[in-house]
């Protein structure tokens, strides 16, 4: 097979993929310690609880704002299965604790799309809203699990080492969470059961009339959906050293939708674009004297303009960028309009 | 607005589920299991109507009034969604800022000095409806800004107008926070009212103004009842609920009525506002909780049902505040369980709500 | 709706914007990258160079306090105190808003660097802006942070940072220092159990109380201060029937109102911040008066909050670390140094936010006085030096005890009606409790359970030595 011929735009787009990524490989070496691990390993779990959002919005047509509560549930059940300050006083191995927070993590997706999956559109984001903010309220309300404080010093895998002191090994490891998270994703999207997930994401009754169980298929969906946000969740309480309801409040659901819709809320890369914008952001505009305490209202009217002016969000723009200047360089080319209708959303009929 | 559902008779609908036995099952234990657990609680529990029936009642009003407040304001959350479709996620941010506008008006108004120290309200009637009207007017004049500059021209997609919403209440989260700062304020109920009132009833002396709110929330139904059943405005906008294409077709200036909705249901948030404020207090987090308050409401109640409104305020308040008090001592905070298992045990049994239709 | 070419044009000018906006968030975020010192933007004051005096190298010093959240009204008052000794020692206020620092601010002839922060009383923000204080901004010495459970957090990160020194701002938590003990993490005030000391003692022997039922934030600060009303009042003989915890944030209290027994001798009231006044309006409007049946924590005195409460609570008994009423010079001289700096402040030196961060910042000028700035070794002498203080704060001294807790008097208040004509009810001192330790007389250590909604346990014990029973009163 000849390899793909090298056109403009996919120079446009490999090229600072490459870059990136090389970047990334060398972080440690390229920049200081604190901000790789406040800022860059930061955006990479940030950006695996963002994919779970775009993962089901983009693949299933299910925009759902319960990804960080069940990044929460995986976090706090963790914290209380191993040893640490607060919450229950088990102490199990570290990494048995990883792997049940995560399967504890699933089944509540589970129940949760079991609930919400003959729900659709914006029905299914108040739903999953609703849940959210209520498993808040579990964690803060139940003292044994966690209470306001939450959880401190948990316990953590002796690879993970010391996020503070020696940020190198949760950069990589967090690094290489997010590559198997996008690539899982890539894979599961092309494979039957992501065709049929595509499938009732446009058309739900076509699917159900051709056989398909379609609240199964959801339902299904919503479990990996948890699953991507269970790696993040314990990815975060690593990166933290603590967990507590403040940590999955609706504060920080909206940042994570925040950071999807900014990265764009049909690309998967977006997401860890959009999260890597909102931590430097963030991180940014603490130092600045006019700006100081009001990062909420810039990244509110941040978001705001993205909504407004171009839905698929910055990977939208790097696409009508690249759309440009492939028109620009390729006069043969015949002049096509925009693939994408001026004021669309997303795929999904609503 | 929907009043009425487009239910299969009962014989039908059972006859359906019939030949899905699973389905029918699960839906069967979990309404038993609902309604067990509802009884226990409320009444098996500590005896609580027999031994302490001052408490029971004291209880129950807590409830009553509370679902009073969430009716005045889930309700302008329903209507703008039962009209135009858009949810409103700004719309507990509309109460918030109601509340503050209202204190800040009060304040002006008696020079600083309205604390209700008990006892002594040191504010007039007019101190008090004053700031609710401005409240109430200017918070409606916020929601139709943002319906004209912000949803007008984008009607029908529902995922970007949620988000953009949602833009629009983080920005003015941040804002009041900026310009009213963090404390929570207490806006002054007018003079005139009692402070408590004795209901000659188990001896129970009660908060006159939460009594009040109820009456409000009962009088703002039958209000809204009667302008959607009973006048032309209400007969448009029921109208366009079912087809705005052919509503417009005919010569009705649907913009119009849409704004007007707007503002309507802005101005409901506002009067929720104020009434909460007073009531219990105007404070920064009231965003957010009335937000999830208007959502539970409506997810129980189905959106765009008045009728639904009312049963979801008065399911949530009365869980709230029976919840508090009546689980078995240890287990109190975990009243937002009980909470999250209406919203399932409803989800199970109605997926659109109790009287929801479909979009 | 406008017209295809004319909305091509508005999005490509957006894309554009948006594209600015974004390499410029990017290029500044890059710039962090290889030398960590951040976006140093953030600085308050200049490191000033001039006058001859200042001579040494720059102390930098972060101070954090919460920004946002149910304590941010409070935010004014920790600057101020903040600032206070260094404007003592010859710095002046860049504006009246104390949280705008000051300039020219030396200690030993070293100048300082003042960095602002805040959080929003979760753990999770505070130790992120603690990171970002130390880690990006480097700061030498970190001031804060206010709420309980921030605390906690904060105190362990410092075991992270043994380069840095902590000084505690205001968060009143137990275990901050009781268990988690970390060796550069220092408390100059007491916690919110030893803050009420004297009351157990005061509700059950003046005022004939048994059965008491308590209420408070469910958190951690308010688990310290009922633990210390619990262990004293249950050690003497009383009987705590019931604890109520409201969440934090909780606005509407009438359903935890309806659960404290009618029968009850009285209640102590551990709620805060802005729900103390939530709460004694409904209070007042399903009970009746409240002033014979209630106990407060710190809260109750706090000059912002007194305002609000007004005469409804004139008669309640309250405990605390302040006595605003105090006549003593040095407390005078403060309070006017604090009102004189600061205008907007007049008339709150005796929050205890206020004290809290000046007993800090006056601490860390007299050890840095001791050491004449000498940091180095990971400021083994600074730190030294900060063990073995005995300052002499306004309100009496304070000395550290093995965990870098301080040992301080306990004041025993009551609010009675205004007589300084400012409209706002004043408080009297009754009682002082001298030198009150964190182990309480011996109930806590760090192998007992940490107070939380059910610990300590009501139970009858050796009373301590400050209560009649115990051999004082």
């Amino acid at each position: 097979m000849r390899p793909p011929a090298l056109t403009v735009e996919r120079t446009l787009w490999w090229g600072p993929a490459l870059v990136i990524l090389v970047v990334l490989a060398l972080g440690p070496l390229i920049f200081s310690d604190y901000y790789l691990s406040a800022v860059i390993t930061k955006s990479f779990w940030l950006g695996i609880a963002a994919a779970s959002l775009i993962f089901l919005a983009a693949y299933v047509g299910m925009v759902s704002l319960g990804q960080v509560a069940l990044y929460g549930i995986a976090g706090f059940t963790m914290a209380n299965l191993v040893a640490a300050d607060g919450g229950s006083t088990i102490a199990w191995n570290p990494w048995v604790g990883t792997l049940a927070g995560i399967l504890v993590a699933v089944a509540v997706g589970l129940v949760f799309g079991a609930i919400s999956n003959r729900s659709y559109g914006i029905y299914f984001l108040m739903i999953t809203l609703a849940l959210g903010v209520l498993t808040y309220y579990f964690f803060a309300q139940v003292t044994q699990l966690s209470g306001f404080g939450g959880v401190n010093n948990v316990a953590r895998p002796g690879i993970v080492s010391n996020p503070v002191g020696d940020p190198a090994n949760l950069f990589y490891i967090a690094l290489l969470a997010s590559a198997g998270v996008y690539l899982l994703i890539r894979y599961v999207v092309r494979s039957p059961f992501g065709l049929a997930l595509q499938g009732i994401r446009d058309d739900p009754s076509r699917m159900r009339s051709l056989g398909y169980n379609v609240p199964l298929l959801r339902m299904l969906a919503f479990g990996l959906g948890a699953l991507i946000a269970s790696v993040a969740g314990i990815l975060s309480v690593w990166w933290n050293t603590r967990i507590s309801p403040g940590s999955i409040d609706l504060s920080r659901t909206l940042d994570v939708l925040i950071i999807a819709v900014i990265g764009g809320l049909y690309r998967l890369e977006g997401a860890w674009i959009g999260a890597f914008f909102f931590v430097a952001l963030d991180n940014w505009t603490r130092g600045v004297d006019i700006v100081g305490s009001r990062f909420n209202t810039v990244i509110g009217v941040i978001f705001l303009a993205i909504v407004l002016l171009s839905p698929g969000g910055l990977m939208g723009i790097w696409g009508s960028i690249t759309d440009f200047v492939a028109r620009r360089l390729s006069p043969a080319r015949t002049a096509q309009p925009p693939v994408r209708p001026a004021n669309e959303t997303g795929p999904a009929p609503e | 607005m929907s009043q009425g559902t487009e239910a299969l008779p009962l014989r039908q609908r059972l006859r359906v589920l019939e030949a899905q036995p699973l389905a029918l099952a699960m839906r069967v234990i979990i309404v038993g299991l609902g309604v067990f657990v509802l009884l226990w609680v409320l009444f098996f529990a500590q005896d609580a109507l027999t031994k302490e029936p001052r408490t029971f009642l004291i209880v129950l009003l807590n409830g009553l009034t509370l679902a009073g407040l969430y009716f005045v304001v889930a309700t302008g959350f329903t209507l703008i969604f039962g009209l135009m479709r858009v949810v409103n996620m700004a719309h507990g941010s509309l109460y918030m800022l109601a509340g503050f506008f209202a204190f800040q008006v009060q304040k002006e108004l008696t020079g600083g000095e309205a604390t209700s120290a008990f006892g002594t309200s040191e504010a007039s009637l007019a101190e008090w409806i004053i700031p609710l009207v401005v409240a109430c007017v200017g918070v409606g004049v916020i929601g139709i800004v943002m319906q004209q500059v912000f949803l007008r021209w984008n009607q029908g997609q529902d995922l970007r107008q949620a988000l953009i919403t949602i833009a629009i209440s983080i920005i003015i989260a941040d804002q009041a926070l900026a310009h009213f700062g963090g404390i929570a304020e207490d806006i002054a109920a007018p003079d005139v009212f009692p402070e408590t009132v004795d209901l000659h009833l188990a001896g129970v002396s009660y908060p006159f103004f939460r009594i009040f709110v109820l009456l409000v929330a009962i009088a703002v139904g039958l209000a809204l009842w009667a302008m959607i059943q009973r006048t032309r405005f209400g007969m448009i906008v029921r109208a366009g609920v079912d087809d705005r294409n052919m509503v417009s077709a005919l010569g009705i200036n649907i913009q119009l009525v849409f704004a007007s909705a707007f503002f309507l249901g802005a101005m409901l948030a506002g009067l929720g506002g104020v009434l909460g404020g007073t009531m219990i207090s105007v404070d920064k987090s009231n965003d957010t909780q009335y937000l999830l308050i208007s959502l539970i409401v409506v997810i129980i109640g189905g959106m765009g049902s008045l009728a639904g409104a009312a049963i979801g305020a008065l399911a949530l308040g009365l869980v709230d505040s029976f919840g508090d008090v009546y689980l078995p001592e240890g287990y109190t905070n975990y009243s937002v369980l009980l909470i999250f298992g209406l919203l399932v045990l409803v989800l199970a049994v109605r997926p659109l709500g109790l009287f929801g239709r479909p979009a | 709706m406008r017209d295809r070419s004319e909305k091509g044009r508005l999005r490509l000018w957006a894309l554009l914007a948006t594209l600015v906006l974004v390499v410029g968030v990017l290029a500044a975020g890059c710039g962090g990258d290889d030398d960590g010192d951040g976006e140093a933007a953030g600085t308050q004051a200049d490191t000033s160079t001039g006058g001859g005096e200042a001579s040494g190298e720059p102390i930098k010093i972060g101070i954090f306090s919460n920004n946002e959240g149910a304590f941010a009204p409070f935010e004014g008052q920790t600057w101020g105190g903040a600032m206070l000794p260094l404007i003592e020692r010859g710095a002046t206020p860049v504006s009246g808003d104390p949280t705008k620092g000051v300039e020219n601010a030396t200690i030993a002839g070293h100048p300082i660097e003042i960095v602002y922060g805040g959080s929003d009383s979760t753990p999770d923000k505070a130790v992120e802006e603690a990171r970002r204080l130390v880690e990006q901004e480097q700061v030498d010495i970190l001031i804060g942070p206010l709420s309980g459970s921030e605390g906690i957090a904060v105190a362990n990160y410092s075991k992270e940072q043994p380069g840095t020194t902590f000084v505690n701002g205001i968060s009143g938590a137990q275990d901050t220092t009781l268990k988690v003990r970390s060796p550069n993490f220092f408390r100059f005030h007491n916690d919110g159990t030893q803050w009420t000391a004297g009351l157990g003692d005061y509700a059950y022997n003046e005022l004939g109380w048994r059965n008491v039922v308590t209420i408070g934030d469910d958190y951690d600060f308010p688990y310290s201060q009922i633990a210390g009303f619990v262990a004293e009042f249950c050690s003497i003989g009383g009987n705590v029937t019931k604890r109520l915890w409201p969440a934090l944030g909780e606005e509407d209290y009438s359903s935890f109102i309806t659960q404290i027994p009618e029968d009850v001798d009285g209640f102590f009231m551990g709620v805060g911040g802005t729900g103390t006044v939530a709460f004694v309006k409904q209070y007042g409007q399903l009970r009746g008066n409240l002033s014979d049946k209630i106990m407060g924590g710190i809260f109750m005195t706090d000059p912002v909050i007194l305002k609000e409460l007004g005469s409804q609570v004139e008669g309640v008994v309250t405990a605390g670390m302040t006595a605003g009423d105090s006549q003593e010079p040095a407390y005078l001289e403060y309070a006017e140094g604090l009102g004189t700096a600061y205008p907007e402040l007049e008339g709150t030196a005796s929050s205890v936010f206020a004290y809290g961060y000046y007993t800090a910042m006056q601490a860390i000028a007299e050890a840095l006085e001791e050491v004449d700035g000498d940091l180095s070794d990971d400021h083994a002498a600074f730190r030294e030096a900060l063990s073995n203080l005995e300052l002499d704060a306004p309100l009496g001294t304070i000395k550290l005890d093995e965990n870098r807790q301080a040992i301080m008097d306990n004041f025993l208040q009551q609010i009675v009606a205004d007589n300084t004509g400012d409209g706002v009810p004043d408080v009297k001192t009754i009682k002082t409790i001298p030198e009150v330790d964190q182990t309480f007389a011996g109930f806590f250590s760090p192998e007992t359970p940490s107070p939380d909604r059910e610990n300590p346990a009501c139970e009858k014990a050796e009373p301590p030595p400050w209560t009649q029973q115990g051999g004082g009163g």
